[in-house]
């Protein structure tokens, strides 16, 4: 059955949970592409026998944990140290000091990363980590300000926290977070003179949107979170420069702190359509919904405490996630396309920070390092020729067997360390390519197209690719040649898009 | 096999000849053997010798104007800014009244040359202090209550680009498409990442790409996603090659600091020297948002853009281009005129920016800015900056800036 256009929904009927009838293949396939970041076949086999909301319901039961990485807890531990060789000792000492805290800041930050993404790739997972990779693109800090990648696995372990609790909930948690005190400025906001940085974004970026407030709601806001303080990854209550005195917020008149000044954020309407709205441009496309359709939402949403939880599992279910409009046809995100390729070739992400995350940071997404307090934009901002070379370099590198004496002495070690436990694969397994490369050359077009790209078979492209594999077995290269055809696939916009 | 179409392409120069009437590349690549599309690469057309040419320069995050064209002699400086005012040895003197944040050292003396000048107190009514809503305005070049969604500098080349192919219109470095590209129309554009580099090249599956790109043939190209994806693919591969030797084979006529920003410009100088036909290069500098400890953040990132700026202007001197090229600073606000209590400063209003090249009128354009504001007061603009992007539209790139603006905006004397 075709799937039905979001203009025979109307805006009422449009949450309600995708009838059974319209649960084929094609629609678990999309569920499992856009929740998470791949279509694993074994996923895929059951998602299509428990149904849309069962699904969506088991991978929104929990999240998962990510333990704190080795050398975030080493960081931690000598940031006492570190602080007082930077504050104290001559000049030269003190320099040497901060550039050293620089170093071990990096390190950490890229032990997290592999961590995170090494969770993130099992597809079981997947859906839940790129869940908060959404909170965490609405939620933002960087790492460039903030600068000591300890305070930014906090913040993330505070998203994962009240990822699927009350939207309030997370809000105050976050305004507590040392990282977003240290990102946005709260940490030099005093009663005497309030800093209007957080203020500015908790209204603007991360809870209601431009419009739906006044620069006055700013500006007194801004003194309902003065004396919002951290120290050494603590949060901090310092009473004597917070402003206790009346503010008038949304025209509400009262002695307001910041969560009180959170309170009354919900209170508005546009707080229950603005994370709705975000999440259509982050899972589904890149024309917001006409407003009738999230207001809906919104008003369902704010009706159960602003739970997360309820509005991820009605989203995720709704006849309008699986409407006609938004099969296909989305760009995939650059960590969703890395993540994406890992699964589907069968791969684990590799412990090699500077392989994997320098890549990353070609394709235009740096995890933990967007370009501004807004976040990625997404959509065909991911796309320009030199992301587009970024994507293809990647391609050919999982391809490859990777060059273990061109790595570094601890890459070696941190590969040895991954061998002992168990994991193979971080390229393309050799000996799966020969046994792709004995076959004949139209099935073996068959079945690459039937794994990477459905769309395509049956059609002339497949017919295209027998034909290349048919005179690459010519010239006895059959192996290179599909590992070419293979590649040109991936790096065809069809792969590009889910 | 005859040509299916009247618009097949079979020789170079029908090739080019398609190209040229604004069709994107890839209108026509779907039909043309790529042994065409190879041969117009590797080609470079004649370079017009008299074409101007707009080298933008963003400053994001929002520069503190005050604290770099700096109103010296004014008492108020110093009252709203007591821990941020820079002294008089960290000043260059421009005139009685104005001097140069010190780390323009180099911007100083294209100054006192006559190659540089500055337009002051730029701005618009009605501000907004967003990041993201002040960039648009400034990139869309709309009012503060209008959302456009093409970009002004998209508008120029809706108008004004031909569209060679393996020519882009537009160059930018930095890791987005910046919104002032925007247009209507698909053109051409090639983006290298903030730190110059684009991708290497290599392929062997080429024809099976490109059998796959026009196997992806949907709608019209530019259409959707997978359109947009296919034309941007087809019109990367098509440059990348060109580019890549042109930037391999360059020597420099000047030395250029060892800065992302600075080898940026000197890719830019590398193409402009090759006679690439494109006419709009964007460059992007960060790091301006400045609410905290602003002094030194602030002066390594002015001393990044002059040092850049000058090395650019020597380059071209030296291979006698710098006649062709104009490049222009922007930033999406200035900052609050007085400090906060963090030695740094909070989103504000109208700032000044630079203009630079051998044919500007140098010195001081518009009227400096009025201090005489309390506290919490912002600078009131005097100098709308859709008044220097019809100066640079009209007298520059010439084309009829009231038809890209909306409106009518009295040209400044700075060209």
């Amino acid at each position: 059955m075709p799937p039905e256009s979001l203009a025979s929904l109307s805006p009422q009927d449009a949450w309600r949970a995708l009838p059974a009838a319209q649960w084929d293949e094609a629609a678990a396939r999309h569920l499992l592409q856009r929740l998470g970041f791949g279509a694993d076949p074994a996923e895929l086999d059951r998602a299509r026998r428990d149904g849309p909301v069962a699904t969506v319901q088991r991978y929104f039961a929990r999240m998962p944990e990510l333990p704190k990485p080795r050398l975030i807890a080493e960081l931690e531990a000598a940031a006492p140290e570190m602080g007082r060789r930077i504050a104290g000792g001559d000049p030269q000492q003190r320099r040497l000091a901060a550039q050293d805290a620089r170093e071990r800041s990096r390190e950490a930050l890229f032990d997290l990363t592999i961590k995170w993404l090494q969770l993130a790739a099992q597809p079981a997972h997947g859906p839940a980590e790129k869940w908060l990779l959404f909170l965490s693109d609405i939620w933002v800090v960087g790492v460039q300000k903030v600068k000591n990648s300890a305070l930014i696995y906090q913040h993330q372990d505070i998203l994962r926290r009240h990822a699927l609790g009350p939207a309030p909930q997370l809000a105050k948690a976050v305004s507590r977070s040392p990282a977003m005190i240290v990102y946005l400025d709260l940490q030099q906001s005093r009663r005497d003179a309030p800093n209007e940085n957080f203020a500015r974004e908790l209204f603007e970026l991360f809870t209601l949107g431009e419009g739906h407030y006044t620069e006055n709601d700013i500006k007194q806001a801004a003194r309902a979170f003065t004396g919002y303080r951290q120290r050494l990854g603590q949060f901090q209550f310092a009473p004597r420069q917070h402003d206790d005195g009346s503010k008038t917020v949304f025209g509400r008149k009262g002695a307001f702190d910041g969560d009180g000044v959170i309170d009354l954020v919900y209170r508005q309407p546009a707080a229950g359509t603005f994370l709705p709205k975000e999440m259509v441009r982050f899972y589904l496309s890149d024309t917001p919904l006409p407003e009738a359709y999230t207001d809906v939402l919104g008003a369902a949403w704010a009706r159960t405490g602003h739970d997360l939880r309820e509005l991820a599992v009605g989203f995720f279910s709704s006849r309008v996630f699986f409407a006609r409009e938004f099969r296909g046809g989305f760009i995939k995100s650059p960590v969703h396309f890395y993540l994406g390729l890992v699964q589907d070739l069968g791969l684990s992400v590799a412990p090699l920070p500077r392989q994997v995350i320098g890549t990353l940071r070609q394709m235009g997404q740096m995890p933990f390092d967007p370009p501004n307090v807004r976040g990625w934009v997404g959509g065909r901002n991911w796309i320009n020729s030199a992301t587009l070379a970024a994507r293809r370099q990647l391609i050919n590198g999982l391809l490859q067997p990777l060059n273990e004496n061109a790595l570094n002495g601890d890459e070696q070690i941190e590969l040895a360390a991954a061998y002992a436990e168990g994991v193979r694969h971080f390229t393309l397994d050799p000996a799966r390519l020969a046994d792709w490369a004995r076959q004949p050359a139209a099935p073996r077009a068959r079945l690459l197209a039937q794994r990477y790209l459905p769309e395509i078979v049956g059609t002339g492209l497949e017919h295209q690719l027998a034909a290349y594999l048919e005179r690459g077995g010519e010239h006895g290269r059959a192996e290179a040649a599909t590992r070419a055809a293979l590649a040109t696939l991936l790096e065809s916009p069809g792969y590009q898009l889910c | 096999m005859k040509n299916p179409t009247p618009l097949l392409p079979s020789t170079r120069r029908e090739f080019i000849r398609y190209g040229t009437r604004g069709i994107g590349l890839l209108a026509f690549s779907r039909f043309a053997p790529s042994f065409l599309v190879e041969s117009v690469a590797a080609e470079a057309p004649p370079a017009e010798k008299d074409r101007t040419i707009l080298v933008l320069v963003q400053l994001a995050g929002g520069n503190d104007g005050l604290n770099t064209v700096v109103p010296s002699a004014d008492p108020h400086y110093r009252r709203l800014r007591p821990t941020l005012a820079l002294g008089p040895d960290q000043l260059l003197r421009l005139d009685d009244r104005t001097a140069l944040n010190a780390a323009c050292a180099p911007l100083h003396r294209l100054f006192q040359e006559g190659r540089l000048g500055i337009v002051q107190n730029v701005g618009y009514p009605n501000p907004n202090r967003s990041h993201f809503r002040s960039t648009e305005i400034w990139e869309t070049a709309s009012d503060s209550s209008q959302f456009l969604a093409t970009g002004w500098l998209g508008r120029y080349l809706d108008n004004a680009c031909s569209g060679a192919p393996g020519e882009p219109c537009g160059v930018n470095f930095s890791n987005e498409v910046p919104q002032s590209f925007l247009s209507e129309h698909a053109h051409p554009t090639f983006s290298f990442s903030a730190n110059g580099r684009s991708g290497r090249g290599g392929r062997e599956n080429l024809a099976l790409l490109e059998g796959m790109l026009r196997a992806h043939d949907g709608g019209a190209p530019g259409a959707d996603n997978a359109g947009y994806l296919r034309q941007t693919m087809m019109d990367a591969l098509v440059t990348e090659k060109r580019f890549q030797s042109i930037l391999a084979g360059y020597r420099a006529g000047a030395e250029y600091p060892s800065t992302p920003f600075a080898n940026s410009l000197r890719h830019v100088a590398a193409l402009i020297s090759a006679g690439v036909a494109t006419r709009v290069y964007y460059v992007s500098l960060s790091g301006f948002d400045t609410h905290a400890n602003q002094l030194n953040t602030q002066h390594n990132l002015l001393r990044q853009l002059s040092e850049g700026l000058a090395a650019f202007q020597r380059d071209l001197e030296s291979r006698r281009l710098d006649g062709q090229v104009l490049t222009m600073t922007f930033s999406e606000f200035g900052r609050r005129p007085s400090e906060n209590e963090s030695r740094g400063t909070d989103h504000g209003t109208a700032a000044p920016l630079f203009v630079l090249g051998s044919r500007v009128k140098a010195g001081l354009h518009g009227d400096a800015p009025n201090l005489a504001v309390d506290r919490r007061q912002d600078l009131q603009f005097s100098t709308d900056f859709r008044s220097v992007y019809a100066t640079v539209l009209d007298r520059w790139l010439g084309c009829d800036a009231e038809r890209i603006l909306g409106h009518r905006h009295p040209p400044l004397g700075f060209i």
